[in-house]
């Protein structure tokens, strides 16, 4: 009998079981869908504890709108870093860029659904700093540091 | 003996395993009661005012530069300089040191092991003068590999740890001091880790600067010391300007004042200085012997321990030989950072991550590792609180 207990369930699942870690086909293939397909691909690291993250997202431009419509990552991490890089697929699949870039920390939190401490913040940003500054990089906008998050 | 009593942090935690010590120590009740004592009956600003307050403030200031010096074996107490901690030191040499006797092409000797505190103000150095940056490598078990034919009459300094706060090994640093003085370099010694574990010699070593934290050696943070050979310090210019390292000012151009005052510019932490001195005076009570006995029995039953537990690698030295108290590990298929929160929740805490040494990480192919670190202070009970978190943390990510 484990007395431990140091995730929620749903934190442990994803992290033992993910639904979207290294399932991107890095060829480019065309995916399902038509109209213009753009690919990013974006790596971050958070360096004080060697977590890295790397996203690949397909986005299909349909009427100027560019959806988000396969996504992955790869990487190494904690338990928290690597569970939300996987939740994280579940909600930004279907989002477009503007919506993606406004998905704010308190939102994250909330899909993590666990009290992230001030210690582990960075490690439940990574994947989404890595996602908003993939899209951002593509944007050829500036992209975002910690200090963006506030943490 | 239980030194646990000594400790109020203890006594308002009694439930905490604290192996975290190579961070930062837990401060003595003697170290509190003299931060106290100093603000209640003796602040005033030193070396400046005429009155009897600013009197008592500086003799008890500059009682425990002496303390300082005695404590290390310096010839004179005017070779320890007062910093902020010992990541400043190490700053304040390269920059008033390095920048005046250093110029592009000539060699700093550091090794593998060193903290990030004993790596960038180098690396600084190399960018703005283009000094260039050599490297010890290491063994297995962590400990410097040195032939001579890596100091050369390029070498100008050579800077390195005396403890791995990573790996916790203990370093050879003797024949390497003896090589450098051979070819006229001067040598630094980062005893963050080493002062706390062993007694120091300067003399003996033959150190041309050694830095230290005081935060580590059981003294409140915000006080580090660097000693420096006197004839060296005279020679460097100061660091930091504005009062108290001056003697004379005039509107177009200053004079320095000597040494240890031109490097000390502004108001010290007087507080923290003033009480460092109850923290040597109570690790002297306590004895390095018996520090040295207290920390080799847990260190070697944590080691016995540890190896028992299939999935847990050690990093850096498998065995006691040249070891402190500090033992690195990772787990087969579990984050350090996992570890440490698992453990968290029983109280108990360790450090997971790189250690301020990246170089390091990146050369045994790590992204971190956890590390527990034992004091004096700790108990076999806690080394068993440690053991059985272990267990339970792999458990929870294997079941
Ligand atoms: C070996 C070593 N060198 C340097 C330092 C830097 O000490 P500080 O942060 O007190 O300046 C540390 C502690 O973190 C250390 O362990």
């Amino acid at each position: 009998m484990c007395t431990m207990d140091i995730y929620a369930q749903n934190i442990l699942d994803r992290y033992k079981k993910p639904f979207y870690k290294d399932k991107f086909n890095l060829s480019g293939k065309r995916v399902a869908g038509s109209g213009k397909l753009n690919l990013v691909i974006h790596k971050e690291a958070n360096h004080s504890c060697g977590d890295v993250v790397e996203v690949g997202m397909k986005f299909v431009e349909t009427q100027n709108l560019a959806s988000l419509q396969v996504y992955s990552f790869s990487g190494n991490g904690c338990a928290i870093s690597m569970a939300s890089a996987d939740m994280l697929g579940d909600v930004i699949v279907g989002m477009n860029m503007e919506d993606i870039l406004n998905f704010s920390k308190d939102e994250l939190y909330e899909v993590l659904g666990i009290e992230i401490s001030v210690r582990r913040s960075k490690c439940a940003l990574l994947p989404l700093l890595a996602i908003q500054n993939g899209v951002l990089g593509h944007q050829k906008e500036a992209l975002k540091s910690w200090k963006d998050y506030h943490i | 003996m239980n030194f646990r009593q000594d400790f109020p942090i203890f006594i308002t935690n009694p439930n905490l395993v604290y192996l975290d010590s190579a961070a930062t120590s837990q401060k003595p009740k003697v170290v509190l009661e003299a931060l106290r004592y100093y603000y209640e009956n003796e602040n005033a600003n030193i070396h400046r005012s005429a009155h009897f307050l600013a009197e008592k403030a500086t003799v008890a200031y500059e009682a425990t530069r002496q303390t300082v010096a005695d404590f290390i074996g310096a010839k004179h107490k005017h070779e320890i300089i007062f910093t902020r901690n010992a990541t400043e030191s190490i700053n304040l040499v390269a920059r008033s040191w390095g920048e005046t006797f250093l110029k592009a092409g000539d060699e700093v000797l550091l090794s593998k092991l060193e903290h990030h505190s004993n790596l960038i103000p180098w690396l600084q150095l190399k960018e703005k003068i283009g000094i260039e940056i050599k490297y010890l490598d290491i063994d297995e078990s962590g400990q410097l590999i040195f032939d001579e034919s890596q100091i050369t009459e390029k070498t100008k300094l050579v800077s390195l740890t005396g403890m791995s706060n990573s790996l916790g090994v203990i370093t050879h640093l003797k024949p390497i001091i003896t090589k450098a003085h051979e070819v006229g370099a001067k040598v630094l010694i980062d005893a963050c880790q080493m002062a706390v574990h062993s007694p120091i010699d300067v003399q003996e070593l033959d150190a041309d600067f050694l830095v230290f934290s005081a935060h580590k050696l059981y003294g409140p943070t915000g006080v580090g010391v660097l000693y420096g050979k006197s004839d060296l310090l005279e020679k460097m210019p100061p660091f930091l300007g504005g009062g108290e390292m001056i003697q004379q000012v005039f509107e177009d151009r200053f004079i320095a004042g000597d040494i240890p005052n031109k490097f000390e510019a502004g108001t010290p932490n007087i507080a923290g200085v003033t009480a460092f001195k109850a923290a040597i005076e109570y690790l002297n009570s306590v004895g390095f012997e018996t520090i040295q006995k207290q920390e080799k029995a847990l260190t070697e039953y944590a080691l016995e321990k540890l190896k028992a537990l299939p999935y847990l690698k050690l990093i850096g030295p498998q065995g006691m030989k040249n070891r402190g108290s500090i033992i690195s590990f990772t787990i087969d298929g579990v984050h350090p950072h996992d570890i440490a929160e698992g453990l968290s929740q029983k109280q108990i805490c360790i450090r997971a991550g790189h250690h301020c040494t990246q170089p390091l990480m990146d050369y045994l192919e790590l992204p971190a590792t956890a590390r527990a670190s034992f004091a004096f202070y700790n108990e076999v009970e806690e080394v068993d609180k440690l053991v059985k978190g272990l267990e339970e943390v792999y458990e929870y990510f294997n079941q």
